[in-house]
């Protein structure tokens, strides 16, 4: 009887001492930090409570920063997911099984490169005067288009090399599980006279619910974790235009004023409307 | 209400070509089924008529008209699967009205076609479960009740009782007969179960290898089996098969002697059902002396291994009458069951 309660202490104790000194201890700091007046150029600071907090709501970039961020999770969660279904569905339908061998391995290359790579090779692709991307409308038109510059456009080029990396990759994903499925309900459904598009809409996505939301899930926790796309493309330029919260809060942090203090109570912030919105989102969506 | 008419149908996998030369025609309100072993090519078929698999060459025609390259939403069918192959995630009632929903009609036009189906097949009750929520007859009916709503000029059925236990299969089997009197629609019902084809069907088409082996009503192919392909593969318990060569116009192996069919020569095989060997307890004219090897009680009757000679054969009795192991007594053939084949070609002689 002892030796029965004590085994899931024994199994689970070590993955918890990791875990509480990997996560918590890091976070209490951050919190512990968050309600000081601690900056990098003095060495020591004083408690000012909860006055960091409340600058936040008067802090027109970080209000920015706020609005930048739940539209960067929006535009790319959602684009994501229906160019990955788009793609998943056309491979199922046109391509025969080599084609789709081929094509999957061809989609899961952008993945596997390190996103600061991809952020770099995009970047020079779009660049206005050496760019591949670009280059069609200096042909064309003769103008150096600087995409990377104009708020929407700079925006978009992040997502798109966002996209590029996840959609590709979760529509072999999709496509794999859309292999899975019986045949004979999609054969049924042809039975009863329902058109290509309509056999997906009405069969094999909605079949698909449950792991088309976890796909939705780790694709919404992956697009938070944008900094690194970010910080080499645009530097959350221009402007304030593509600065998400994590960006805003190193730039406080480690760029502009060494603000250590402010930009741990942004990333104390950060993880408590994550944590409130995703147990939110989850709890709906598996109703 | 149409006709099906098969002729030459062909289907090559690649270089394999798994059906050839396929003929068949299937008048109006005829229910049809196509019997065989699996791998024989019968579910390909029904799934070539059905418009799921492409046909590779010949002509289907389905009321007259050519539907080789239609769409299956555009034959006419109607299709129920064996393993039911409804939609997971929708209620029964959507899974039902899916056909009609998808054809446009009206609301009240669909609940007014829902309402008899649904009586016929007793699921008024089910209507809002899903279908992980029903039995396997249960579901089953659902998916009879999906393909019935159409209204459709054939019905296909592609061993819709294979998934179901032995008691439901025979309730179902029941109320599928039931329904095509009502309905009288045109029905082709693909199966490996002798009985279910015995009892459904109008006629039997029996296949093997991609061919049809025979062609008939279940009484024609069960008392004149054209091959010896047919003999052993309806009928249980099987038929007793005994191989002779042709002797002087005689079949002879020692003990047995038997009058060959006229002209004969060569291998014979001679077939006959244990239910019609004759036991008898004393020596008689024609009868010959056997051994009982071993006695199985099956209800009803009792089938008895017996040896006679080199040979061994099953005879069926009635359960009543008590054997013992390693008893003397004999037999007799009544001439009239006999079923003599071409051992090499397998044909009936």
């Amino acid at each position: 009887m002892r030796l029965g309660r004590s085994l899931p202490v024994v199994f689970l104790g070590p993955a918890l001492m990791v875990l509480i000194i990997l996560a918590a201890v890091p976070t209490l700091y951050a919190f512990n930090i968050s309600l000081q007046n601690r900056t990098l150029s003095a060495p020591d600071a004083d408690y000012i409570w909860f006055a960091n907090y409340l600058a936040m709501f008067s802090d027109d970039r970080f209000l920015n920063a706020l609005w930048v961020s739940l539209k960067w999770e929006v535009l790319t969660v959602s684009a994501t997911m229906i160019v990955s279904m788009g793609l998943a569905i056309a491979m199922f339908e046109a391509a025969s099984p080599r084609w789709r061998k081929v094509l999957s391995i061809l989609f899961i290359i952008p993945v596997l490169l390190p996103r600061v790579c991809a952020a770099f090779v995009w970047k020079f692709s779009f660049h206005p005067l050496y760019g591949a991307v670009t280059w069609p409308a200096r042909a064309i038109t003769g103008d150096t288009p600087d995409i990377l510059s104009s708020p929407a456009g700079a925006m978009f080029a992040v997502a798109f090399v966002d996209v590029w990396q996840w959609g590709l990759f979760f529509a072999v994903i999709i496509l794999k599980l859309l292999e899975a499925l019986p045949p004979q309900p999609l054969e049924a459904a042809r039975i009863d006279r329902a058109k290509r598009w309509e056999i997906h809409a009405y069969i094999t996505l909605p079949m698909l619910k449950l792991p088309l939301i976890s796909l939705l899930l780790v694709k919404a926790i992956e697009s938070l974790r944008s900094f690194d796309l970010v910080y080499v493309m645009t530097r959350g330029g221009p402007g304030v235009a593509t600065e998400t919260l994590d960006m805003y809060a190193y730039s406080q942090g480690f760029i502009e004023a060494g603000n250590i203090s402010y930009a741990s109570g942004m990333a104390v912030v950060m993880l408590v409307l994550t944590v409130v919105m995703f147990t939110v989102i989850w709890k709906r969506l598996n109703q | 209400m149409a006709t099906v008419e098969c002729s030459g149908l062909r289907k090559c996998y690649g270089s394999h070509e798994v059906i050839r030369d396929f003929n068949l025609s299937i008048a109006d309100h005829e229910f049809v089924v196509f019997l065989g072993p699996s791998g024989c090519g019968k579910s390909t078929l029904l799934r070539m008529i059905a418009g799921l698999e492409d046909i590779t060459g010949g002509d289907l025609l389905i009321g007259g008209t050519r539907v080789n390259d239609n769409d299956p939403g555009e034959r006419g069918i109607a299709m129920v699967f064996q393993n039911y192959a409804l939609y997971p995630h929708m209620s029964v009632r959507q899974n039902i009205t899916f056909a009609l929903e998808r054809a446009g009609d009206s609301k009240e036009r669909i609940a007014k076609r829902l309402a008899p189906v649904v009586e016929s097949l007793g699921l008024d009750v089910y209507l809002d479960r899903k279908p992980t929520e029903l039995s396997g007859g249960q579901q089953q009916r659902v998916a009879i009740a999906r393909a019935m709503i159409k209204t459709p000029e054939v019905f296909l059925f592609d061993e819709p009782l294979s998934n179901l236990d032995a008691k439901l299969r025979g309730h179902l089997r029941v109320e599928i007969a039931r329904l095509h009197k009502t309905l009288k629609s045109t029905s082709i019902y693909v199966t490996h179960d002798q009985l279910e084809a015995m009892t459904l069907a109008d006629r039997i088409v029996l296949m093997y290898q991609g061919r049809i082996e025979q062609m008939g009503t279940p009484e024609e192919i069960y008392s004149r089996p054209a091959t010896l392909f047919a003999a052993g593969f309806i009928g249980t318990p099987n038929m007793n098969f005994i191989t002779f060569t042709v002797q002087e116009g005689r079949l002879r192996d020692g003990t047995l002697d038997l009058p060959a069919p006229e002209g004969v020569t060569g291998h014979v095989t001679l077939g006959i059902r244990p239910g019609a060997v004759e036991v008898l307890d004393a020596p008689a004219h024609d009868a010959i002396p056997a051994v009982v090897e071993r006695d199985e009680f099956h209800g009803e009757t009792r089938l008895v291994a017996l040896t006679c000679g080199v040979q061994g054969l099953m005879a069926a009795i009635p359960a009543a009458r008590k054997l013992h192991e390693g008893q003397n007594l004999f037999i007799r053939f009544p001439s009239q069951s006999l079923h003599y084949f071409n051992t090499d070609t397998g044909r009936r002689l």
